[in-house]
C-alpha cells in the first residue's frame, strides 16, 4: 500500500485512509534515566481519519499520554524512529512533525492553530497568575484576531459553550477561584478557541463527576460535528468509550495490541487482554454478590523487558513456549480489513 | 430518626448518624474574622447495619469525605449524634467522647483513603506502617508484631517479605493492599472506605474490589464505601445513600435506588453514567447550572434551581429525609407521585469468552484466575 500523504511505503497491516489528519507509523520513544533506559512507544502506529474519534486505551504506564505528547512534541523523552504525518486539511499539506524542531516556529504555530491538548492535569496548562479569560483571549489573540474586544467576545463565547454558567464572571476569575471542574472546563475552552483540526484529549475526564463528564463529552461531539475535529481520546473509562469513540486502539506496554472499530471492541474483541478488561469493568444490574474478573498481577515495571508478548506473564491462553520467546506481529483478523490485533492465537 | 428503629430491629444497627452536622468557618481579613461557614455537612441521618456496605454517592464537594472523617471523629461534628455499637462497650455517642476516651472505641473503626501515593508514610517501611496501630494501641511488639503483621500482610495477598520496603517500592494497587492490611490489623467492625478504588485501574480495581468483599465475609466487617463511580457502587453496596450539598437525599437498597429511584437528583446522576455498550448511545438530558456552593446554598430544596419538577413550595421549604416505605428514604416534596426513570440493566451486552488454543482446558474456563 502507497501513502497518500507522501508517497512512502507503509507496512501492509496498518489501516489507512484517505482522508486522514494525523498518521502515526512505528513511533518509538525512549527516556533515559539514572535507573535505565525506558522503552515508552515499542513501534506505535495508528491513523485518525477527518472528523473521526479514535480511543486509546489501556492501564497506565502504557504510554498513552506519551503518544499524545509525541504528536504535540512535548514530550520530555527521545523519539528514536517512526514518523507522525500531520494533514492541515485546509492547505492540505502533510508535515512530519518528529522533523520540526520542537520549540520553532512551525511547531508553535502547530500548537497554536491546528492541535490542542487538553492534559490530564488541568492545573498544568493553566497559567495561576492570570485571570481564566486573559489566558483565552491571548490565545485568540496571538493566533486569530488582534481586535481585543473581539477576542474577549470569543473568550466569553467559548467559556459558555463549554457549560460555564455565568461566563463574564469566570473569565474574572483565577484559576484556584475555580472548582476542579471548572477548572478542566476552562482548559477545554482554551483547547477549543483555536478549533483545532485535532484534539487530543488525554483522560479529560477522568477527575469529574458523571454529570460534568456528560456535559463536556457532548460539547467534544459539538466540535467534531460542527467544525470537523478529529479527536483521539485517551482514557481508561469503558463507558466513556463506548460513548464516545468511532474506534479504538488498545494499547499495552507501550504498543497497540488491538484496534478495531468500536463495535468490534465490545461485540467482538480479539486480543485476551482487550477481553479481559471488558471483562473486569462492574456493569449495571450484573452479577452483583458475585466476584468481578480481575486480570492476575500487574503491568511489569518500565525498567524490565519481557520476552516474548509482553502479556504473556498475565495472559490466560498463553501458549508455552511460543507466547513467552516469540514477539506476534500486528495482523489482519480474518476476514477484516478494519481490525487488527497481536496476538498468537490468531496467526 | 426513630423509623429505622421502628423498620431494622436496632441491635442490627452498627452505627446510625442523627442530625449530623460539620461546619468549617470561613474566615477572611487581617484579623481572621470569620465572615461565614462551609456547611460540608448539614444534618444528615443515616444508619448502617452490622455487615452489610452501605455506599455514599455523590458529585465533587458534596461532603462525602467529610462525613467518613467526622463519624471517625477524625474531624469534631457541629452537630448531632453518632452512635456506634461497640462490641465491648456498647452503644456511645462518638460525638459526645472526648478524645482520651476515643482511645477505647478507636480500634473498631478504621479508614482507608483514596490517594495510594499519598496516604502512605514514605518514610516508614510497609512492616511499621501495618504495624503502628498494634504498636500505638499496645496490641503486640517484638515477635509477635512481626508474625501479626506477616498475617496482615499475607492476607491482603502481598508477600511478607515485602516488609522491610518502602511504599515508592510498589505500584498504586499494591499500595491499596497495604492501606488495607493497616486498617485491619486492629480487627475493626466498620472501616470507611474513602475512593478506596478510585485511583486504580480497572483490572486492578477488580482485584482490590474482590480483596475488600473477601475479607467482609471472612471478618463480618461493615463498610461505609464513599466512590463517586456509580458502577463500582452498585457492584459492592448492599444500600445506597445519595449526597447532594452536604445533605441526604435518598437512602434506600440498592436495587430500589438504581432501578426505582425516587429522587429528581438520583435520576440525573444515574443518567449520566456513560454505559459501555457502542449500541446504547445516550445524551443524557443536561442538568442546568452547577452545583451549588456549601458555603451559599439556595433557599428551601438545595436542588431547586437545577430540578425540572421543582414547583413553588420546592423554593420555600426544605423536605426532609422520610422513609416512603420499606427503608426507602428520599428528601423530596414530591416522592411519592414523580415517575423517574431509573438505569437499565447491561446484561445484553456479550461477555465474550477468553480463547483457548491449547488441548481441551481442565477447567471450566468461565473465570479468570485472580
Ligand atoms: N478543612 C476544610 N476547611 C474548609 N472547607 C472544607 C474543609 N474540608 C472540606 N471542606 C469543604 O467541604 C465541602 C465537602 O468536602 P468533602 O471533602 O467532604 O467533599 P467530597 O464529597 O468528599 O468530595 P470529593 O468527591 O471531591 O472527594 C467542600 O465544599 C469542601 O471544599
Ligand atoms: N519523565 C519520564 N521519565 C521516565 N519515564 C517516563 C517519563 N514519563 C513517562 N515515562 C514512562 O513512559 C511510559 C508511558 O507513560 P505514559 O504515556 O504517561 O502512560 P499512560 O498515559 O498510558 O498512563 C511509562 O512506563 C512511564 O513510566
Ligand atoms: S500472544 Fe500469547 S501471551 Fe500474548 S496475548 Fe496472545 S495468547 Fe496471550
Ligand atoms: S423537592 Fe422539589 S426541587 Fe427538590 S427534588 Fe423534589 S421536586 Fe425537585
Ligand atoms: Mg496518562
Ligand atoms: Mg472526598
Amino acid at each position: 500500500m502507497t501513502n497518500a500523504v507522501t508517497g512512502a511505503e507503509t507496512s501492509n497491516v496498518q489501516i489507512v485512509s484517505e482522508d486522514d489528519v494525523v498518521r502515526v507509523q512505528d513511533l518509538k520513544l525512549n527516556f533515559y534515566t539514572a535507573l535505565g533506559v525506558v522503552r515508552a512507544l515499542n513501534g506505535v502506529s495508528f491513523n485518525i481519519p477527518r472528523g473521526k474519534v479514535l480511543g486509546v486505551v489501556g492501564e497506565s504506564g502504557c504510554g498513552k499520554s506519551q503518544t499524545g505528547l509525541s504528536i504535540m512534541q512535548l514530550t520530555t523523552g527521545r523519539i528514536e524512529g517512526g514518523s507522525i504525518l500531520f494533514r492541515e486539511f485546509n492547505t492540505g499539506e502533510a508535515i512530519d512533525i518528529t522533523r520540526l524542531e520542537k520549540n520553532g516556529p512551525e511547531m508553535r504555530h502547530i500548537r497554536g492553530n491546528n492541535i490542542s491538548m487538553i492534559f490530564q492535569e488541568p492545573m498544568t496548562s493553566l497559567n495561576p497568575c492570570y485571570t481564566v479569560g486573559n489566558q483565552i483571549e491571548e490565545a485568540i489573540l496571538l493566533h486569530q484576531t488582534q481586535d481585543k474586544a473581539e477576542a474577549r467576545k470569543r473568550a466569553v463565547d467559548i467559556l459558555q459553550k463549554v457549560g460555564m454558567p455565568n461566563p463574564e464572571r469566570i473569565a474574572d476569575s483565577y484559576p484556584h477561584q475555580l472548582s476542579g471542574g471548572m477548572r478542566q472546563r476552562a482548559m477545554i475552552a482554551m483547547a477549543l478557541s483555536c478549533t483545532p483540526t485535532l484534539l487530543i484529549a488525554d483522560e479529560p475526564t477522568t477527575a469529574l463527576d458523571v454529570t460534568t463528564e456528560a456535559q463536556i463529552l457532548d460539547l467534544m461531539r459539538d466540535l467534531q460535528n460542527e467544525i470537523g475535529t478529529s479527536i483521539m481520546f485517551i482514557t481508561h473509562n469503558m463507558g466513556v468509550v463506548a460513548q464516545m469513540c468511532d474506534e479504538v486502539a488498545v494499547m499495552y506496554l507501550g504498543r497497540i495490541i488491538e484496534r478495531a472499530t468500536i463495535d468490534d471492541i465490545f461485540y467482538d474483541p480479539k486480543h485476551p487482554y482487550t477481553i479481559s478488561l471488558l471483562r473486569s469493568i462492574p456493569r449495571l444490574g450484573v452479577a452483583r454478590g458475585e466476584k468481578l474478573e480481575s486480570i492476575k498481577g500487574t503491568v511489569p515495571d518500565p525498567y524490565s523487558t519481557v520476552t516474548g508478548c509482553p502479556f504473556h506473564p498475565r495472559c490466560p491462553a498463553a501458549i508455552p513456549g511460543l507466547c513467552d520467546a516469540v514477539m506476534p506481529d500486528e495482523t489482519f483478523v480474518a476476514g477484516s480489513r478494519t481490525h487488527t490485533v497481536r496476538c498468537h492465537l490468531y496467526t | 430518626m426513630e423509623t429505622a428503629r421502628k423498620n431494622g430491629k436496632s441491635d442490627d444497627i452498627l452505627l446510625e448518624v442523627k442530625g449530623l452536622k460539620k461546619h468549617f468557618p470561613i474566615q477572611s481579613g487581617f484579623l481572621r474574622r470569620v465572615t461565614g461557614y462551609v456547611k460540608a455537612v448539614d444534618g444528615i441521618d443515616f444508619y448502617i447495619k452490622k455487615g452489610e456496605t452501605l455506599g455514599l454517592v455523590g458529585e465533587s464537594g458534596c461532603g462525602k469525605s467529610t462525613t467518613g472523617r467526622t463519624i471517625l471523629r477524625l474531624l469534631d461534628p457541629t452537630a448531632g449524634e453518632i452512635v456506634f455499637d461497640d462490641p465491648n462497650i456498647g452503644k456511645v455517642d462518638l460525638a459526645k467522647l472526648k478524645r482520651s476516651q476515643l482511645k477505647q472505641v478507636r480500634p473498631n473503626m478504621q479508614i482507608i483513603f483514596q490517594d495510594p501515593f499519598s496516604s502512605l508514610n514514605p518514610r516508614l517501611t510497609v512492616g511499621q506502617i501495618v504495624g503502628e496501630p498494634l504498636a500505638i494501641q499496645g496490641v503486640a511488639s517484638g515477635q509477635a508484631l512481626k508474625d501479626r503483621v506477616a498475617e496482615l500482610l499475607q492476607e491482603v495477598g502481598i508477600r511478607p517479605e515485602n516488609m522491610t520496603r518502602y511504599p515508592h517500592a510498589f505500584s498504586g494497587g499494591q499500595r491499596q493492599r497495604i492501606g488495607i492490611a493497616r486498617a485491619l490489623a486492629l480487627n475493626p467492625k466498620l472501616i470507611v472506605c474513602d475512593e478506596p478504588v478510585s485511583a486504580l485501574d480497572v483490572s486492578i480495581q477488580a482485584q482490590v474490589l474482590n480483596l475488600l468483599e473477601d475479607l467482609q465475609s471472612k471478618y463480618d466487617l461493615t463498610y461505609l464505601f464513599v466512590a463517586h463511580d456509580l458502577s463500582v457502587v452498585e457492584h459492592i453496596s448492599d444500600r445506597v445513600a445519595v449526597m447532594y450539598v452536604g445533605y441526604i437525599v435518598e437512602m434506600a437498597d440498592t436495587d430500589s435506588l438504581y432501578y426505582h429511584p425516587k429522587h429528581p437528583y438520583t435520576e440525573a446522576l444515574l443518567a449520566a453514567i456513560p454505559k459501555p455498550d457502542p449500541r446504547r448511545r445516550t445524551r443524557p438530558v443536561k442538568l442546568p447550572g452547577d452545583v451549588p456552593s456549601p458555603a451559599n446554598p439556595p433557599s428551601g430544596c438545595y436542588f431547586h434551581p437545577r430540578c425540572r419538577y421543582a414547583k413553588d413550595i420546592c423554593k420555600a421549604e426544605r423536605p426532609p429525609l422520610r422513609d416512603i416505605g420499606n427503608e426507602h428514604w428520599v428528601a423530596c416534596h414530591f416522592a411519592e407521585e414523580l415517575q423517574l426513570q431509573g438505569v437499565t440493566r447491561l446484561s445484553e451486552i456479550p461477555v465474550i469468552e477468553l480463547p483457548r488454543r491449547q488441548a481441551p482446558a481442565p477447567a471450566p474456563t468461565a473465570a479468570t484466575p485472580a
